[in-house]
């Protein structure tokens, strides 16, 4: 049993604050050997800091860190790394203009009188890949790789260079379910040969299946640490939010329209990521993307919204062709689009609330008198969206960069159907958002979808797509390789046509 | 109300703390040069604002310097660097100096000619720029500064031959007195109307920034590209109002200097001005009217440390040397605002890398 190991790690009382907020109040955190740890909590909860603090990137104001009963100082990711702390961040840190074996020997090359050493680092790198099943051709260029082999580049790094305690950052974030299933086979792997993990997830089934126990933690507090064999989704999903929280959606049956409100034929732009794509969206329905990262789910939704040029093919809204039409045309046509980059894309996040309350619509005469925009009209117009989409804290004056993602997403999906658009369509609906949130948006969409409107949205989060759609779409190198109803997406249905194993 | 004018105080916190923080420097220089700094500072002040005739030699100084550093702040909100002050203060003047001299109107209706075909002069230049950058990705700090070398030796040519004024010194000829921009009076000698000129450009890129659908647009694009795109902003078109309207700015300033403080435009004329507006947008926070600010301050500096070389014999190279302290300081944003997690404004110089993005 796991629990007789000794402690690989131990945090002990780590505390830190920003400005006036406590971002980790005297966390305490174990790991012991071979065993992987499940680390949950919302957006803000303070896990990125505490470990940002294991990995030497930021300093706590108080606590200590022990790595095998020794009290150490990680002042730099090299002494974290130097201690055997690995990590590998939810955004990968590999440079894509350079192979595999450049990537994982970059910054710790074997030399031989100051020289790479490119066979040794080719041999160590190959033993550690087989040893764990970590599959990767050493050569390729780490742009011609998919997102999982990339993974796997990173972790095969963080071997390469020493780790015996991995911390792992929402990495099945990108990857299929049979990716997921393979990557969770590495890491038992890695476990039962001793080295320590600690899984930062908020998918609940995903720790349940992978981790021996969990720390759970929520405003910078630890609130429980469970045995994941004792516990439940349910119980971790209270312990997370700190108040009775339904995990399930509900979803009542609703008739489409007989006609369809967007109709996409032969499309095809200036990008080999998108293919030829066919498909409809009726009035009523929510239609789901699935698909793994960089299949072309962004580049579809770009190319209806207006935002990438047609080459071939049409696309309609409510029988119109569009297909020549500017972003801005559509919009006014009715087509709402919620991007999936919020703070860069949707929203400026440098600017307030009012003022991105009324981007992308900017050039409205309503918004105007005197010919200049009117302060009190876009400010009346902020207060409303405010309201009516419960954004927190209500102050139209604020930076969008000071809300939290959750109500940047409300203010912005509020912002989108407050035009009472035929058409809304949006890119990871709640990607970053958390559990409640996440159930507003949600709500959202489903009732955009019963008042008729015909919803489409593309979500890496498979759990997502199965709980909204009525029909799914699954993308595999820009194609549409199937369409599965609400009956039939599973994981297994839809992975396998994910990965282009059955089309 | 409140909250505007405590962010203004915070805009201002970082400017006023570097200019602090350089007048003690240069107040060291002073002792190791065996002058006494208190004296030296004395005369700077009095030199700028202790009587009529000082203040007057501040605000003509800060006049033109409003206007370039209006020029770099206006393209930067856009996300651009606009180094094309002084090719676009040129094209300005050359104009002026060409329509001053043959034009012919009633009233004011002359200067505003001239002053609006100026502006256009210098915006075209600008927008060249914004166009080259925009459809060609060619960098508009390098592009700008070509245009530079360009279009002053162009306004150089032009003067020499068909505008030559056959006057002693090389250069048009003195432009009619009724294109003139008159003197402001006041008993503030050397300030013309060209101050007001300022004021209301100022005023006029506040209100285009913050007040229109094309400022909003302007801005974002400054912020990110990318938002820019999804709010159905053309690209090229955002780049050529930046640099453009940028341009225009750049173009009064020296359209106020033959028609208000020199009255023709000779060979050579005169150079940095351009250059002087990015310490202006500096101070100013790459507000317009903090440019008026910033004028005003390197405008007081530059008279004042002429007074303090006729008073001490102090060399006036002391004065743009605290001048360059002053800026360097305000560059460095963080010194003053570690703390602040917000920035009030982004500074220029950090653009350079994120205008390469597009």
């Amino acid at each position: 049993m796991t629990n007789e190991k000794p402690l690989a790690l131990r945090m002990t009382g780590i505390t830190k604050s920003f400005g006036g907020t406590k971002a980790n109040d005297g966390i305490d955190l174990a790991v012991r050997h071979g065993e992987i740890l499940g680390l949950l909590g919302e957006n803000g909860a303070g896990k990125s800091t505490l470990m940002n603090i294991l990995y030497g990137l930021i300093q706590p104001d108080g606590g200590t860190i022990e790595v095998d009963g020794v009290e150490l100082r990680m002042t730099s990711s090299s002494v974290a790394l130097s201690h055997g702390i690995g990590m590998v961040h939810q955004h990968f840190m590999l440079i894509p203009a350079f192979t595999v074996i450049e990537n994982i020997a970059l910054g710790a090359e074997p030399s031989q009188h100051g020289v790479v050493d490119r066979a040794e680092a080719r041999r160590a790198v190959v033993e550690l890949s087989e040893r764990f099943g970590l599959k990767v051709d050493p050569n390729a260029l780490v742009s011609d790789l998919g997102v999982a082999a990339r993974q796997r580049v990173e972790i095969l790094r963080a071997l390469y260079r020493g780790a015996k305690t991995l911390v792992l950052d929402e990495p099945t974030a990108v990857l299929s379910p049979q990716e997921t299933d393979h990557l969770f086979a590495v890491l038992r792997e890695m476990a039962s040969a001793g080295m320590s993990l600690i899984l930062i997830s908020h998918k609940l089934n995903e720790l349940i299946a992978l981790t021996h126990r969990v720390t759970i933690i929520r405003d910078g507090k630890v609130v429980g640490t469970v045995e994941t064999a004792d516990t439940s989704p349910q119980e971790l999903a209270t312990l997370m939010v700190g108040r009775e929280t339904s995990l399930v959606l509900d979803v009542v049956d609703h008739k489409r329209t007989a006609e369809p409100l967007l109709k996409v034929r032969g499309l095809t732009i200036d990008d080999p990521k998108l293919g030829v794509v066919d498909f409809d969206v009726y009035g009523g329905e929510i239609v789901g993307i699935a698909g793994v990262d960089g299949s072309g789910q962004s580049e579809l939704l770009e190319a209806i919204v207006g935002l990438r040029r047609a080459t071939s093919g049409t696309v309609s809204i409510a029988g119109r062709d569009v297909t020549k039409s500017s972003s801005r045309t559509r919009l006014e046509l009715g087509l709402g689009y919620v991007p999936e980059d919020r703070t860069t894309e949707g929203l400026v996040g440098a600017l307030s609330v009012r003022e991105n309350s009324i981007l992308r619509r900017q050039r409205r005469k309503s918004w105007r008198r005197w010919g200049l925009l009117a302060p009190s009209i876009i400010l009346a117009h902020a207060r409303a969206l405010i309201a009516t989409n419960d954004v927190r804290p209500p102050n139209p004056d604020l930076p969008v960069q000071a809300l939290s993602g959750g109500n940047q997403q409300k203010l912005l999906i509020g912002r989108e159907l407050a035009d009472n658009p035929d058409i809304v369509i949006v890119s990871q609906p709640t990607r970053g958002v958390d559990i409640a949130a996440s159930r507003d948006i949600q709500r959202r969409m489903l009732d955009a979808r019963n008042d008729n409107r015909a919803v489409l949205i593309a979500s890496l989060d498979l759990d997502e797509i199965k709980a909204l759609s009525d029909r799914v779409l699954v993308l595999f190198r820009g194609e549409i390789v199937g369409e599965v109803a609400r009956a039939d997406a599973t994981d297994e249905t839809l992975g396998l046509l994910m990965t282009g194993e059955k089309a | 109300m409140n909250a505007k004018l405590s962010a203004i105080r915070s805009a201002a916190l970082a400017p006023a703390l570097a200019l602090v923080v350089s007048l003690i420097i240069g107040a060291i220089i002073m002792l190791i040069s065996g002058v006494n700094p208190l004296t030296a500072y004395e005369s700077l002040l009095r030199g700028s604002f202790g009587s009529a005739s000082a203040l007057g030699k501040t605000l003509s100084n800060a006049t033109p310097l409003i206007l370039t550093g209006i020029a770099v702040a206006f393209a930067f909100r856009g996300g651009l660097f606009n180094i094309g002050g002084d090719g676009q203060f040129a094209a300005g003047a050359v104009t002026a100096a060409w329509l001053g001299v043959s034009l012919n109107l009633p009233g004011l209706l002359g200067p505003i000619t001239v002053l609006v075909a100026a502006a256009l002069a210098g915006a075209t230049v600008g927008a060249l720029a914004g166009v080259l950058k925009a459809r060609f990705r060619a960098h508009e700090v390098v592009v700008t500064i070509m245009l530079n070398f360009i279009v002053v030796n162009i306004a150089m040519w032009l003067l020499m031959h068909p505008l030559d004024g056959f006057t002693q010194v090389p250069g048009s000829a003195q432009i009619r007195p009724e294109n003139a921009l008159a003197p402001l009076g006041f008993g503030l000698p050397g300030v013309h109307l060209g101050l007001v000129v300022a004021i209301v450009a100022a005023i006029a890129a506040t209100i285009f920034l913050w007040r229109t659908p094309n400022g909003l647009e302007l801005r974002v694009t400054g912020i990110s590209v990318k938002a820019a795109k999804y709010s159905g902003v053309n690209g090229t078109v955002a780049a050529m109002i930046a640099l453009g309207g940028g341009g225009a700015f750049a173009g009064l300033a020296g359209a106020g200097e033959v028609l208000g403080t020199y009255g023709n435009m000779t060979v050579p004329f005169v150079t940095n001005l351009g250059f002087l507006g990015i310490g202006v947008a500096l101070l100013g926070r790459n507000h317009p009217l903090g440019c008026i600010v910033g004028g005003i301050v390197l405008g007081a500096l530059s008279a004042g440390g002429q007074r303090m070389q006729f008073d001490l014999g102090i060399s006036a190279h002391l004065a743009e040397i605290l001048v360059a302290v002053v800026l360097i300081f305000i560059t460095m944003e963080t010194a003053f605002t570690r703390r602040r997690k917000v920035r009030a404004s982004p500074s220029p110089l950090n653009s350079i890398e994120a205008s390469n993005d597009r």
